[in-house]
């Protein structure tokens, strides 16, 4: 706009506004501080804030914001050029405790050893791609909007692989990952989830886990292509620096290497997940789901006292809680996926449409709940706060896979809506 | 429910209840022993990516003062910033009522830009106080 400008940011956002700016070209710019919260301060509270003193300078804070804007500027804050931020030398050398050190003290890693990316090792890892070591994969941001995304190259990626203790057979499916752009570690105040479904024959060739336990740490395939996500969203974009580039209030232990899931083919009545978004079932294929939270299914309406469970009620029941701003995937074993066929739902769109449906709120409820809106449109003039209505509006808020070893009829579930599938065997 | 009910249907088994040990069938691994226990220096890679190059903003030449100036106040969205913003216009108006305050609240999410936003401040203001980041 070129004219002086004050920002006002509480005292808990103080690095990540400083260096935003930074990395924006402005480094020097006069960020004025409150204290922390504003969320839910009274008038009262928030003049006494502005009577109070910025908590990082100590000076009175309206005196703060008037010279923001009228104070002549220093010889540094007129600077105009260019400069690349350091990112360190190409290689490291030392021992290996000291290498391992290193990398943990410049938040390289998940604070959890790491296998030392030596070149012969990332060397051995680019043999499972035929890609360039120099193609562009792709660029990376820890918030679109708020920071500069980054590049990188399958060799950088290479690089975050072996550190997170892939094999190069894994190499194309992790590579997948990170030619969509998305963070694992996406920066907000709420500590959110990823999630990468996976699809096709990629699943059986890397004898990934798909069944008993397939969500847990059972399976070298699944648990080093979900860290390497987690490793590439902090090396690769700059992200995962709590308190600067992730502001996740109280983080999320899916963050450690995420939600991966290969989907149970073989045992599922219905159709496989990239299948029903176009691709071809002999394609390998990872989807991306993103969100608040991951929860255990058990329980719920209709579950426990029938001869038959009546599964859809139980997962209607435990999504009502969930936000509407995200949607529900549904992790369902495949004794739920079965015990559901036998219930009429033969399709998982089906069930969708029943669970659109019936998963109901009052408009009241909406009113007071947070990420969570009432329709728009004509039909928004008509509502009354004692009417029910569809916490979704539209059955693509649900979807599902198919995930387990049929030794109880359990789902689990998510407040994540997907984003988009991706080819693997594209990266091979 | 009984508890060996409950057991049951969390897939355990009611052994549990007997209160007897269950000796574990595991067969350990042997870890693999190194022939070379000596600490040699290894070369590792870098896993960063490419930031981009950054232009350096010079900031916007400042004010000689506010008097009889246009000042608006801009909400970003954030949950208490129209509070905030509220009182710093009360502030104004108590202690520096020569400064004319517009607020304005910006559209979109946080993320989204507001050229329309910025166009109007542009033509008819002085200066801006942004808030907040929570």
């Amino acid at each position: 706009m070129g004219l002086p400008t004050a920002p006002m940011v509480t005292i808990a956002f103080k690095d990540l506004a400083l260096t935003n700016a930074a990395k924006r070209g402005m480094p020097h710019q006069r960020i004025c501080f409150t204290p922390h919260p504003v969320w839910g301060k009274t008038d009262a509270q928030m003049y006494a804030y502005l009577e109070g003193n910025d908590p990082v300078s100590g000076k009175p804070l309206m005196k703060e914001v008037i010279d923001a804007l009228t104070k002549p500027l220093t010889a540094e804050e007129s600077l105009s050029g260019t400069s690349t931020p350091p990112v360190g030398a190409p290689t490291f050398i030392d021992t290996s405790d000291n290498l391992q050190q290193y990398y943990l003290d410049n938040g390289m890693t998940d604070f959890m050893p790491i296998i030392l990316p030596t070149q012969e090792k990332v060397d051995a890892m680019l043999k499972g791609t035929s890609h360039h070591p120099d193609e562009v994969v792709g660029k990376m941001t820890p918030a679109q909007g708020a920071f500069p995304p980054w590049s990188y190259t399958v060799k950088q990626c290479a690089v975050n692989a072996v550190m997170a203790g892939a094999t190069p057979d894994y190499f194309p499916t992790i590579l997948a990952n990170a030619s969509t752009g998305i963070s694992a570690l996406f920066s907000s105040t709420n500590s959110l989830v990823s999630a990468a479904i996976i699809n096709g024959p990629v699943r059986d060739k890397l004898t990934m886990n798909y069944g008993i336990g397939a969500m847990g740490p059972f399976s070298q395939p699944n648990a080093t292509i979900g860290r390497a996500w987690t490793l590439m969203s902090k090396n690769l974009d700059g992200g995962g620096i709590a308190g600067e580039t992730y502001m996740g209030s109280q983080g999320n232990i899916i963050n450690y290497n995420n939600l991966i899931v290969p989907e149970n083919e073989k045992d599922s009545p219905w159709t496989p997940f990239h299948v029903q978004k176009g691709f071809k079932p002999e394609e390998s294929v990872v989807s991306f789901f993103f969100g608040f939270c991951v929860t255990q299914g058990q329980g719920g309406k209709g579950l426990g006292m029938k001869p038959v469970p009546h599964f859809h009620e139980a997962m209607s029941a435990n999504c009502a809680p969930f936000a509407s701003l995200f949607g529900a995937l549904f992790l369902c074993d495949p004794l739920v996926a079965n015990g559901l066929g036998d219930l009429g739902f033969k399709t998982k769109e089906q069930i969708g449409d029943w669970l659109q449906k019936n998963t109901t709120v009052t408009v009241k409820d909406v009113k007071t709940m947070l990420f969570s809106g009432l329709p728009r449109g004509p039909e928004a003039a008509n509502l009354t706060d004692d009417m029910v209505i569809p916490k979704w509006p539209k059955p693509d808020a649900f979807n599902f896979v198919v995930v387990g070893g049929q030794t109880n009829p359990y789902h689990q579930l998510g407040n994540l809506s997907y984003r988009l599938s991706v080819s693997i065997d594209k990266w091979a | 429910m009984n508890r060996r009910k409950l057991l049951s249907l969390l897939g355990m088994s009611p052994v549990l209840l007997t209160g007897t040990s269950v000796q574990a069938q595991h067969t350990e691994k042997k870890a693999p022993v190194s022939k070379n226990s000596s600490q040699g220096k290894l070369t590792a890679v870098n896993p960063k990516g490419t930031p981009p190059s950054i232009q350096l903003i010079p900031m916007a030449p400042r004010l000689d003062g506010l008097d009889a100036k246009t000042v608006y106040l801009v909400d970003t969205g954030f949950h208490g910033s129209d509070t905030l913003l509220h009182q710093v216009e009360a502030w104004f108006a108590r202690n520096m009522p020569q400064v004319t305050i517009v607020f304005r609240r910006k559209a979109g999410p946080y993320s989204e830009d507001d050229p329309k936003l910025w166009k109007e401040i542009k033509e008819k203001g002085n200066a801006v106080i942004m808030a907040v980041g929570h």
